[in-house]
C-alpha cells in the first residue's frame, strides 16, 4: 500500500498544519500526484498541545476535514500533560490511543510504518534531543520497543545532543533511565535474535567528549560510554538510510509512494525550521543532508518556516567565532551532484523577509511545489519512498 | 607537489571534522585564497585520502606530510 505517516513530538505551529494542509489540497488536484491511500499523523510529546490551542485548533480541524487524514494521539500523555479530557470532547476527529487500548499508541505506530513499508525487516530512530532534558528519547525507547515486539530489527542513530544517550552510569532520580533503557533493548533484541543496530555520530560524540584521542596511536577512542552504542562515521550511519526501512525522529515524516519500496534509495527531504545559529539544528541538518547527498541519496533541503532567516540578510562570522557561516555553506554545496535547495515562499512572505541575492540559486517553492516535492512520482520515476526530518 | 608561496598563518587542526564539513570547509577557504597562496591544516589519514586528494582533480596542487601517527600536515595551493 502507500501511505504517509509523520510523528510529531515537538510544538506544532499554526504555520506547519497550514502548509502541510495546502500540500495536500494540491496533492487532491493534481493528477499527476501520488494520492496516498491513508495520512497518518501521530501527535505525542508538546505536539498534543496544538490540539487545544487556541491558535492552532481550527488547523487541525480544517485539516482534519480533508480525505485521507488520520489523526493519532498519544493517550498516556495526554493523561500526563491533563489534555484528555479536552481533546477527547473537543476533538471528534482525534483517534486516542493509550496503553490500555486495542492498539496502543506505539504499536499503532509501528504497525503502520510496517504496512506501508512492504516487506520491511527494521525500522529505525534518528535521535537528537538530549535524556533528560527532553522527554523524546523515551518516546524513542518506546518507539523501538514497539519496533522490537513487532518482530522488526530495531535501529537507533544518535546525533546532535542525542548521542549522550551513550553516557554511561546514567542514575536519574525522577525519569525513566535511557542509558539502561537501550541497554535493556539491546539485551531483549539479542536474546530474540534480533540484527540490531545502536550507533553514535563520530562528529558529535567527539564535539561532546565521549570520543577522545589516543595520542599513541592517533585515533579517538569511546570514553565512558555504554557498550551498547557504537561510535561511527556519520556516512556509515547514512548507509543504513540508503536501505529500505522507515525512520522517524523528534518531527519526522515517512511517505510511501509505491507499494514496494524495496531497491530504491528512499529520498530524503530536510525541513530547515530553527533560526540559523542560536542553537546546532540548523548546522547539524545541512550537515547530515549533504553528507547524504554525497553518499548517493536523492537529498532535498527545505528551509521553512523560521529555517528561512538562514538566507536572509549577509551572515558574516568574524574570524575569532568558530562557527560555520550557513550561507556559505549553502554557496560552496550547490553544485553536490543529488542535493537540491530550495526556501518555501509562503515562509519568506509571513516573515515580510527576502532571501539574499548572493543565495538566489536557491529556489523557491510554493505548497503545490512541495506537494511534487512530497508526493510527486512522474518527474523522478525512480523515487519510491521519501523521508522527511525536521531540523 | 610544491606549492608556489606558503601561508604565513599557523595551520589549523581539522582533524575533528567530518569528511563532508571538511569538503565543506576547504571549499569555503579556498574560494577566498588568493591565487598563487596556499592553505596549510592538520588532517587525518582518512581525511586526507577521501577529501583533500580529490582537489587535486579541481585544479589544486595538494601534498601532505605525516607529522605525528594520523596526523598530517596538508597544503592545498591555488
Amino acid at each position: 500500500m502507500t501511505g504517509s505517516t509523520f510523528l510529531f513530538c515537538d510544538p506544532i505551529s499554526e504555520e506547519r498544519i497550514r502548509w502541510y494542509a495546502g500540500v495536500l489540497t494540491a496533492v487532491n488536484d493534481e493528477r499527476n500526484l501520488t494520492r496516498p491511500d491513508t495520512i497518518s499523523i501521530f501527535l505525542t510529546g508538546d505536539a498534543l498541545f496544538s490540539l487545544v490551542d487556541a491558535r492552532t485548533r481550527l488547523s487541525w480541524n480544517a485539516l482534519s476535514s480533508l480525505p485521507l487524514i488520520r489523526i493519532i494521539a498519544d493517550g498516556d500523555e495526554l493523561h500526563v500533560q491533563g489534555l484528555k479530557d479536552a481533546v477527547g470532547s473537543g476533538c471528534p476527529y482525534v483517534h486516542i490511543r493509550g496503553h490500555d487500548s486495542p492498539e496502543p499508541f506505539w504499536e499503532s505506530l509501528v504497525s503502520t510504518l510496517k504496512k506501508e513499508w512492504t516487506g520491511t525487516k527494521r525500522a529505525g530512530f534518528l535521535l537528537c534531543n538530549a535524556p533528560y532534558m527532553s522527554r523524546v528519547p523515551v518516546y524513542m525507547l518506546r518507539f523501538l520497543n514497539g519496533v522490537h515486539h513487532a518482530d522488526l530489527h530495531p535501529e537507533l542513530y544518535t546525533y546532535l545532543n542525542g548521542v549522550h544517550t551513550l553516557h554511561d552510569g546514567q542514575r536519574p532520580s525522577e525519569f525513566e533511565n535511557i542509558g539502561r533503557g537501550v541497554t535493556a533493548l539491546a539485551r531483549d533484541a539479542a536474546l530474540s535474535g534480533r540484527d540490531s543496530w545502536y550507533a553514535a555520530c563520530s562528529r558529535c560524540a567527539t564535539a561532546r567528549g565521549y570520543y577522545q584521542m589516543n595520542a599513541g596511536t592517533g585515533f579517538c577512542e569511546p570514553s565512558s560510554c555504554i557498550q551498547e552504542i557504537e561510535i561511527r562515521p556519520l556516512k556509515q550511519i547514512l548507509a543504513r538510510f540508503s536501505e529500505n526501512h522507515p525512520i522517524l525522529s523528534h518531527a519526522a515524516g515517512s511517505i510511501v509512494l509505491r507499494g514496494e519500496p524495496g531497491g530504491r534509495v528512499p529520498h530524503l527531504l530536510v525541513c530547515i525550521t530553527n533560526l540559523p545559529y542560536y542553537t546546532e539544528w540548523t548546522f547539524g541538518g545541512l550537515s547530515l543532508a549533504i553528507a547524504a547527498a554525497m553518499e548517493g541519496m536523492p537529498t532535498t533541503i527545505l528551509f521553512i518556516e523560521d529555517g528561512v532567516y538562514a538566507l536572509h540578510g549577509t551572515q558574516e562570522v568574524p574570524k575569532h567565532d568558530k562557527v560555520f557561516n550557513i550561507q556559505e555553506m549553502i554557496a560552496v554545496t550547490t553544485d553536490v551532484t543529488n542535493l537540491r535547495y530550495c526556501v518555501h515562499g509562503p515562509s519568506l512572505a509571513d516573515r515580510g523577509i527576502q532571501i539574499s541575492e548572493e543565495l538566489s540559486m536557491v529556489g523557491e517553492v510554493a505548497d503545490e511545489d512541495l506537494a511534487r516535492i512530497m508526493y510527486g512520482t512522474e518527474e523522478e520515476s525512480s523515487k519510491s519512498a521519501l523521508r522527511m526530518i525536521f531540523f | 607537489m610544491e606549492c608556489d608561496q606558503m601561508t604565513s598563518t599557523e595551520p589549523e587542526d581539522f582533524t575533528d571534522l567530518t569528511c563532508t564539513n571538511l569538503m565543506i570547509k576547504l571549499k569555503i577557504l579556498l574560494k577566498k585564497l588568493p591565487s598563487g597562496d596556499s592553505l596549510a591544516f592538520f588532517a587525518t589519514r582518512e581525511q586526507v585520502d577521501n577529501t583533500c586528494s580529490p582537489f587535486t582533480g579541481q585544479g589544486y596542487q595538494v601534498s601532505w606530510d605525516q607529522e605525528a601517527e594520523n596526523q598530517y600536515l596538508v597544503r592545498i595551493g591555488k
